[in-house]
C-alpha cells in the first residue's frame, strides 16, 4: 500500500534488520528521521519499543547512545560528572610540580577529568548518533524539564568549563510504558507513535523470522495461545520477547505441537510473576479450548 | 497549474482539518500545524489516501487517546466534507432554476457548520470517555464493581509511587562516614592547596515525618481503610516510620503484618485474624487503648496521625473526646478521614464526630482517587 520512495526505504531499511513491521510505524520513523524531530514511542511492555532504536542505529550506520532512566535519576548521571578520584589523584601527584594555585585548578576541571554521560556524549559524537531515552516515564517530572531544555538548546553548560554545543544533532528516539503521564511540553517536542501488542499474523510473522527452524504448527499454536493469554487480567503481560523466548525453548525440544503438560511445565517462560501463573493454571483448559478449537478448524 | 492549484487547495484543506481537530480537543498549534504541511511535502505525490491518512496521524496526534481517536475523525471529516461539496454543487444548479425563491440553506451544508464547528459539551464529552483513569479518579470506592477493584489498585500504586518517588531523590550532609561525597570535599579541600584533609560525606535524606494510621475497620468502613492503607505504604521508604492500626470495637497494632509484598493477601489475612472486624464500632475505647499503649511511644513533634473513620459509634464519646485530645497535643497534626464527607451536603453531625472535631487539624473526604491525590498534600 506505501508507494513513495522515501517510505519504502525506510521499509526495507527494518526489514533488512529484521524488524517486522505495519505502515504506521515505518510512516512515524520515517517522518521523525526527515523532519528531525524525537519520537516519542508508547506502548505496553515487550512490544519492541527500544528494539526500534537500535534498528534504526544499525541500519543508519552510526552508535546508539542509550540513557536508561530510573527513579532519582538526575543531571549528574545523564549529563556529566567530575571524575573526583582521578581529580584528587592529579592533586596530589602535582604537589611538588611548583604550579600555582590557578594553574592546578585549571588542570583538575579539564576534558581530561569529565566524565561524559549519555546526553553530553550523544551531542559531542563524532558523527549523528541514535540516542535512546529508554523508560522517560520512571524518571520523575524535573527530569524531564531538563530534558527538555537539552532537546530544544542542543548546547550544555558545564560551569567550569564553559558552554559545549551540539557537533551533531542525534536522533532521538524516546520511549515510555506510560507509568506516568507525560508533559504536554515534551509531547509537543516530538512525533508520537502507539505500538499495540501485535495481532496474530504479525506475531507469528515474528517467529517465523526469528525462530526460523520451528514447526509451522507450533508457531502458529504458540502466537495464538499469547493472544489469548494477553487477554487475561495479569500483572505482567508477556510481550513478543517471552514469545520469542517460548518458541526458542519449545523448537530447541523438537516439539511440534502444544499440549497441556507441556504448557503447564513451560509457563514459567511467558508469565514472570507467580499469581499470574496460578491464574493461568487455573484456566488453563479453558485457554486450550480456545487455541485448539481455533487450530483444528486450521488443519481441514 | 492544475497540479499547484490541487496541491493548495490540498493545503487548505489540512489546515481546516486542523482547526477541526482543536475543537475535538487536540492540542495543535503551528508547529504541528507546519510539521504536517511540510510532512506532506516530503511525501507527495500521493499514492495512496491511507498514506496521507498515516502521515497526519503521525504529526498530528501526541497522546493515546488522540491516536485511537484519530482515524475515526478523520473518515468523519473527509465524509462530510464531501458531502458539503456536493451540496454545493448542487446548491449553484438549484439556484440557477428557482433564483429569487427563499435563501434557505440546504440542510447538508447546515448540519457540515454544526458538525464542523461542535458543540462544547459534546467535546468534552467525547474525550472525558478515554480518559478511563480520570473518571476512575472521581468515582466512588464503593460504586466500582468488584472485578473494577483490582484496576483502581493499581491506579493507586501508580500514584502513590509517582508521589513516593519524588521524596526518595534527595541527599543531604552527613557527619558519619556513610558515602564520600567527594564534589564538596575537593570543593572543600582545594582552599588548601589541595592537600586533603577534610572528608565531607552525605546520607539519604529522608522525609523526617512518621506516620500512624488508625483505621476503622467496621462493616460501612472495611473497603475505604483497605485502599487508604495500600496507599500510605506505598510511601513506607519515603517516612521514617508508618504505624498502622485497625480497629473496630477494639485496636489491633497490624505493622507487621503488613510487611508483606502482597497487600491483597495480607489484608484478607487479617481480617480473618481481627475479631470484630466488619463489625461495629467503638472509637473512643479504641482511641483510649492507643493513648494508653502506644501514644507515648509513637507521637512526637514529627508524626501525622490520620484517622480514618465515619465517626458512627456505639461506645463512649467522652472518652473519644479525651483521647483525641491527648493525641493532638503529642502529634504534629491530625487528619480525620471521612469517605462521606465528599458527598454534597455533608455535615459532621454524628455524636463521635462532634466530640472529635475540636481536636482535629484537617478533616477530608477520602472516598476516591483524587482524594487520595489531595491527601497527599497534608503529608508533606
Amino acid at each position: 500500500m506505501i508507494q513513495n520512495e522515501g517510505l519504502e526505504r525506510i521499509q526495507k531499511m527494518l526489514r533488512e534488520q529484521g524488524y517486522i513491521t505495519e505502515p504506521s510505524i515505518v510512516m512515524s520513523v520515517f517522518l521523525a528521521m526527515e523532519l528531525r524531530k524525537p519520537l516519542l514511542i508508547e506502548g505496553p511492555a515487550g512490544v519492541g519499543k527500544t528494539e526500534i532504536a537500535k534498528v534504526m542505529a544499525s541500519a543508519l550506520k552510526t552508535d546508539l547512545i542509550r540513557l536508561q532512566c530510573y527513579e532519582g535519576l538526575d543531571a549528574t548521571h545523564a549529563l556529566y560528572e567530575w571524575n573526583y578520584q582521578q581529580q584528587l589523584l592529579h592533586l596530589k601527584m602535582a604537589e611538588d610540580s611548583g604550579k600555582t594555585l590557578e594553574e592546578r585548578e585549571r588542570d583538575i576541571f579539564s576534558e581530561k577529568f569529565l566524565l561524559r554521560r549519555p546526553l553530553l556524549q550523544a551531542i559531542t559524537h563524532h558523527q549523528a548518533p541514535v540516542l535512546l531515552i529508554d523508560e522517560i516515564d520512571r524518571a520523575d517530572e524535573e527530569f524531564e524539564s531538563f530534558l527538555l531544555e537539552v532537546l530544544s538548546d542542543w548546547q550544555i553548560s558545564i560551569p567550569e568549563i564553559g558552554t559545549v554545543r551540539a557537533t551533531h544533532i542525534p536522533q532521538v528516539i524516546v520511549t515510555s510504558n506510560r507509568v506516568r503521564e507525560l508533559s504536554e511540553a515534551l509531547r509537543r517536542r516530538c512525533l508520537y507513535l502507539w505500538i499495540e501488542y501485535p495481532d496474530f499474523e504479525k506475531e507469528l510473522n515474528i517467529v517465523r523470522n526469528k525462530v526460523p527452524r520451528i514447526d509451522e504448527r507450533l508457531a502458529g499454536q504458540v502466537c495464538r495461545f499469547m493472544q489469548e493469554v494477553r487477554k487475561m487480567r495479569l500483572e505482567k503481560v508477556p510481550g513478543i520477547a517471552e514469545t520469542l523466548d517460548w518458541a526458542m525453548a519449545l523448537s530447541a525440544l523438537h516439539i511440534d505441537h502444544l499440549d497441556k503438560e507441556l504448557v503447564e511445565s513451560t509457563l514459567g517462560i511467558i508469565l514472570k510473576d507467580w499469581q499470574d501463573i496460578r491464574q493461568a493454571q487455573d484456566s488453563l483448559s479453558e485457554l486450550f479450548e480456545k487455541v485448539g478449537a481455533i487450530s483444528k478448524l486450521d488443519n481441514l | 497549474m492544475e497540479l499547484i492549484r490541487r496541491q493548495a487547495s490540498l493545503s487548505a484543506n489540512i489546515v481546516a482539518f486542523c482547526r477541526f481537530l482543536r475543537q475535538k480537543g487536540y492540542t495543535i498549534g503551528p508547529q504541528e500545524e507546519a510539521d504536517a504541511l511540510r510532512a506532506l511535502e516530503m511525501l507527495a505525490p500521493f499514492g495512496s489516501p491511507d498514506s496521507l491518512q498515516l502521515c497526519l496521524k503521525a504529526t498530528l496526534a501526541r497522546t493515546l487517546p488522540q491516536q485511537l481517536l484519530f482515524d475515526e475523525l478523520y473518515a468523519h471529516y473527509w465524509r462530510e466534507l464531501e458531502k458539503a461539496v456536493d451540496s454545493k454543487v448542487k446548491e449553484g444548479a438549484a439556484e440557477k432554476k428557482t433564483a429569487g425563491k427563499g435563501r434557505q440553506q440546504p440542510p447538508a451544508v447546515q448540519s457540515i457548520k454544526n458538525w464542523l464547528q461542535g458543540s462544547q459539551a459534546r467535546e468534552t464529552e467525547e474525550t472525558a470517555t478515554f480518559s478511563t483513569h480520570e473518571a476512575m479518579g472521581r468515582k466512588d470506592f464503593s460504586a466500582f464493581r468488584e472485578d473494577d477493584l483490582w484496576e483502581v489498585i493499581r491506579l493507586i500504586h501508580r500514584i502513590a509511587r509517582s508521589l513516593a518517588l519524588r521524596q526518595s531523590r534527595r541527599r543531604k550532609r552527613s557527619r558519619r562516614p556513610l558515602q564520600l561525597d567527594l564534589r564538596r570535599t575537593l570543593r572543600l579541600n582545594m582552599r588548601r592547596g589541595g592537600e586533603i584533609l577534610d572528608l565531607a560525606y552525605y546520607e539519604p535524606a529522608r522525609n523526617k515525618r512518621q506516620v500512624v494510621l488508625l483505621c476503622d475497620v467496621s462493616k460501612s468502613m472495611d473497603l475505604y481503610s483497605r485502599f487508604l492503607i495500600q496507599f500510605v505504604y506505598a510511601f513506607q521508604n519515603a517516612y521514617r516510620r508508618i504505624e498502622t492500626f485497625v480497629f473496630s470495637t477494639s485496636l489491633y497494632r497490624v505493622t507487621n503484618r503488613l510487611r508483606q509484598r502482597d497487600f491483597g493477601i495480607a489484608l484478607d489475612e487479617l481480617s480473618g485474624a481481627v475479631p470484630g472486624w466488619s463489625g461495629g464500632t467503638r472509637i473512643g475505647e479504641s482511641l483510649d487503648e492507643f493513648c494508653q499503649g502506644y501514644a507515648g511511644r509513637l507521637l512526637n513533634n514529627r508524626t501525622v496521625v490520620i484517622i480514618m473513620s465515619d465517626g458512627w459509634d456505639t461506645g463512649n464519646t467522652e472518652l473519644l473526646a479525651e483521647s483525641m485530645r491527648a493525641i493532638q497535643s503529642k502529634a504534629a497534626r491530625v487528619i480525620w478521614l471521612n469517605p462521606l464527607a465528599g458527598s454534597a451536603g455533608y455535615e459532621p453531625n454524628t455524636l463521635g464526630l462532634q466530640a472529635a472535631l475540636p481536636y482535629i487539624d484537617i478533616f477530608a473526604p477520602v472516598h476516591n482517587v483524587e482524594s487520595l491525590r489531595d491527601l497527599y498534600r497534608h503529608l508533606r
